[in-house]
């Protein structure tokens, strides 16, 4: 409990600075009202006081909680790591769809590592998510990690890490692992306009993990970190994409494309103006792309008519992109440099287990 | 306590600071508007430049020094009044043939007040400059190129999309495997003063509202200046009107990328030849113009259709059959014979077609070309059951002759029914 009031205590100083250098009158906004805003990141992964012991063993101090997604974001194969902060005894509150409602002053931090030949952990980076108590309003920032791996520090450029890495069969792959800019960040975790996150909603987090070996929702129920939650049981689960077992093939892929797609491919998203709509609970055809005409895709569409032609992944655009690496053609823009072969089989085999239909 | 007030007041103050400033202010006269920052960079500074627009405050502007700079992409998210300038669009060049990833070399998302000027971006793996969700828009003095037309070349040069008050003046765009300046989803849009070239489609209005395209030249594409709705958008376009461009020897083949299918949407269905076509769009004015020398339809007006969309798409954001259209004092004229790559394309082989099956019908035609305007002649009787002549307002007022033909697009793979017509009585303005 100590060190986890240090780390309240350590955020809390970083506001109370900056509400202090605003009143020095330093204008850092032109236009707008109220837009002062109030968290400072720290420079350093280390200044924050997650972690006991070696940072890189990510060994949370306590106020620090780990959780697991039920189908993740696929990251050119990297291990991730996720932890909540919540401040002081505040709690998240229960939304059915979305993301969770967070107290201000929420941290999440994500963790991106790869496995190297010789089976090590090998950081790269590590992202932030705050929710500044100023204007109640989602921040990021990366954190690049050394060489010595002792520490990360503030990074908002983006950075092109060469690596090499066992993918999820061990069979070594070289990529120029993209860490993204802050503006990155910004196109895929932001919802009309306003950033948010995008793996904590409750359907994604509503199951066992291993770590855990309980249900997750129910553990943050059980230690007061959440309210609003149903029984547990009535809450909506979103299928493990690659748990064939459990799940149809059909709820796999949907689920798939929920996590790796609908944060643009939405509404309120980057890639509205697409028409293609991806999120497991969208019904309506042409949303989903099949035999759907492709908007401004250009040459992204390999020449193909539509994103989804049904029993024909070949001929399937959206397929297309997921298996190229171009620039210009490849789904999604960011965020992956090499081809998810177990994702795009699935797709595949998902389309092509469609009733075949063609247009007109 | 004291502190937070003293914060609001600060906000308070700026927030009147705003006022004023957007009272003065539009996109007009953007350029006498004072920013809060300025920020100057020369070549060799691209890492701080990245990190400027990563940064950015509101009102700031930025100035590019004259010079080469590379890029791997740059973007700007959330700001207010935004200003990025070089020093002439032969002098500040920006090239992001070093592309490593996104869809684009520069893309600004949300930002209420940007501008862009006075210098050329080329050679981008995706788009060159797109502009999503934003408003209060200027895009002037700026050449947009790809070095070579192809397919290899993104797709839109110029892009701004579900964005709001545009302007785009005095720009030119090269090489775009789609559309040179395009237009997407948008409403209060002028392009004007510009030129295309070299392009599958010059400049594209698409799904937008309340468009002006006027004094701008769009040549050597492979069609000049489109007008387009696509189905399940965010909105229906409309209320567009060109006129005193001047549209001329748009023949070049279409190199949109093709697949095994061939490609069917979009600017794909553009035939080389092509100086003007509105699709599946309503309340179109085209008017002074001079449309020179497109080889096989000085104007085409057709319906979703005649491109193989499905009544089933029709709902609020889309009607496929083309409503409004008025077609007057343009100079329409046409060379002697179809351009090579329209043999090669689907749309411009029935083109070709129906120049032929006119002739064949009419020997009194002395093989003429093609007429000036072809229409598809899918109307509203197809989902009315209707009979009307002229259904939906289709209204040319145009001198000469060989104006117009009624394609009969509905027939067009039924020999036996298929008539194409050059009786355009129903389609003279009242």
């Amino acid at each position: 409990m100590r060190t986890y009031q240090m780390i309240a205590a350590g955020i809390l100083a970083g506001f109370g600075m900056l509400l202090l250098q605003q009143c020095k009158g330093k204008p850092s906004t032109g236009s707008d009202a109220p837009r002062q805003t109030g968290f400072e990141f720290k420079n350093k992964l280390s200044d924050y006081g997650f972690f006991k012991g070696a940072i890189k063993e990510l060994v949370p101090n306590s106020g620090v909680v780990r959780y697991e997604l039920h189908t993740p974001l696929f990251t050119d194969y990297t291990v991730k790591d996720r932890f909540i902060v919540l401040p002081g005894d505040s709690q998240m509150h229960y939304v059915s769809r979305g993301p969770l409602q967070f107290p201000d002053a929420t941290v999440i931090i994500k963790n991106f590592a790869y496995t190297n030949e010789q089976h090590q952990k090998v950081m790269i980076e590590t992202r932030l998510l705050v929710k500044d108590p100023a204007d109640h309003e989602w921040k990021v920032m990366n954190y690049l990690w050394n060489k010595e791996q002792t520490d990360a520090v503030k990074h908002i450029t983006g950075a092109r890490v060469p690596i090499r890495f066992l993918d999820d069969r061990q069979v070594p792959v070289s990529t120029i692992y993209q860490v993204p800019n802050t503006n990155d960040c910004k196109r895929c975790h932001t919802q009309e306009g306003a950033l948010m996150p995008i793996g904590p909603k409750a359907r994604n987090l509503n199951f066992s993990p291993a770590f855990l070996g309980s249900n997750q929702l129910a553990d943050w129920v059980n230690r007061h970190m959440i309210t609003g939650v149903p029984d547990v049981s009535t809450v909506e689960q979103l299928p493990a994409w690659n748990d064939a077992q459990h799940y149809t093939l059909e709820q796999r892929a949907r689920a798939y494309l929920d996590v790796n797609c609908a944060h643009c491919h939405t509404r309120s998203g980057d890639a509205y103006n697409t028409g293609l709509f991806l999120e497991y609970e969208q019904k309506d055809p042409q949303a989903l792309g099949i035999l759907k005409s492709p908007v401004s895709a250009g040459g992204g569409a390999g020449g193909l008519n539509y994103d989804l032609v049904p029993g024909d992944a070949t001929h399937s655009i959206l397929a297309y992109r997921m298996s190229s690496t171009e620039p210009g053609t490849a789904m999604p823009e960011l965020a992956r440099t090499v081809i998810h072969k177990e994702g795009v089989k699935l797709i595949v085999d998902w389309i092509n287990a469609m009733p075949k239909r063609t247009a007109k | 306590m004291n502190r937070i007030f003293k914060n609001n007041w600060y906000g308070l103050c700026i927030l009147v600071l705003a006022v004023l400033v957007s009272c003065n202010g539009n996109t007009e006269k953007e350029t006498q508007e004072a920013y809060i920052h300025e920020l100057t960079f020369k070549p060799g500074e691209e890492a701080r430049v990245l990190e400027a627009l990563l940064t950015i405050r509101d009102s700031t502007s930025i100035l590019l020094k004259a010079g080469l700079y590379k890029f791997d992409n740059l973007s700007i998210v959330k700001a207010k009044q935004v200003q990025l300038k070089g020093e002439g669009r032969d002098k500040t060049i920006l090239d992001f043939s070093a592309q490593s990833q996104g869809g684009e070399g520069i893309r600004i998302t949300d930002v209420t007040g940007f501008s862009i000027s006075d210098m050329t971006i080329r050679d981008s793996r995706g788009d060159l400059l797109k502009i999503n969700k934003s408003r209060d828009i200027v895009v002037r003095e700026l050449n947009a190129i790809w070095k070579t037309s192809d397919s290899t070349s993104g797709g839109y040069a110029i892009y701004p999309v579900l964005c709001k008050k545009i302007l785009v003046e005095n720009c030119y765009a090269e090489g775009a495997s789609d559309a040179g300046i395009y237009i997407g989803q948008s409403d209060s849009a002028v392009v004007r003063h510009c030129k295309a070239a070299k392009n599958v489609a010059g400049c594209e209005i698409e799904n937008t509202t309340n468009a002006e395209v006027y004094n701008n030249e769009f040549y050597d594409n492979t069609a000049g200046f489109l007008v387009f709705d696509l189905p399940g958008l965010s909105q229906r376009g409309g209320h567009v009107k060109a006129y005193d461009n001047y549209l001329h020897d748009n023949n070049r083949i279409n190199f949109a990328k093709a697949g095994s299918f061939g490609t069917s949407w979009g600017v794909g269905n553009a035939a080389p030849g092509s100086g003007i076509i509105i699709l599946a769009t309503s309340n179109v004015e085209l008017y002074r113009n001079r449309v020179i020398n497109n080889n096989s339809s000085a104007i085409t007006i057709a319906s979703g259709f005649a491109v193989g969309e499905t009544p089933d798409k029709i709902n609020d954001q889309y009607f496929p059959v083309s409503k409004h259209i008025r077609i007057y004092e343009n100079t329409l004229e046409m060379g002697p014979a179809f351009p090579g790559p329209a043999a090669l394309h689907h749309i411009g082989k029935l083109l070709m077609g129906i120049e032929q099956q006119l002739n064949q019908q009419d020997p009194g035609r002395k093989n003429k070309r093609i007429p000036l305007i072809m229409y598809d002649g899918i109307s509203t009787n197809l989902l009315t059951k209707g009979t009307a002549a002229n259904p939906d307002s289709i209204c040319i007022a145009q001198a000469g002759d060989n104006l117009f033909v009624n394609a009969d697009f509905l027939n067009i793979e039924k020999p036996a029914l298929w008539k194409p017509s050059t009786d355009m009585a129903a389609f003279i303005c009242k």
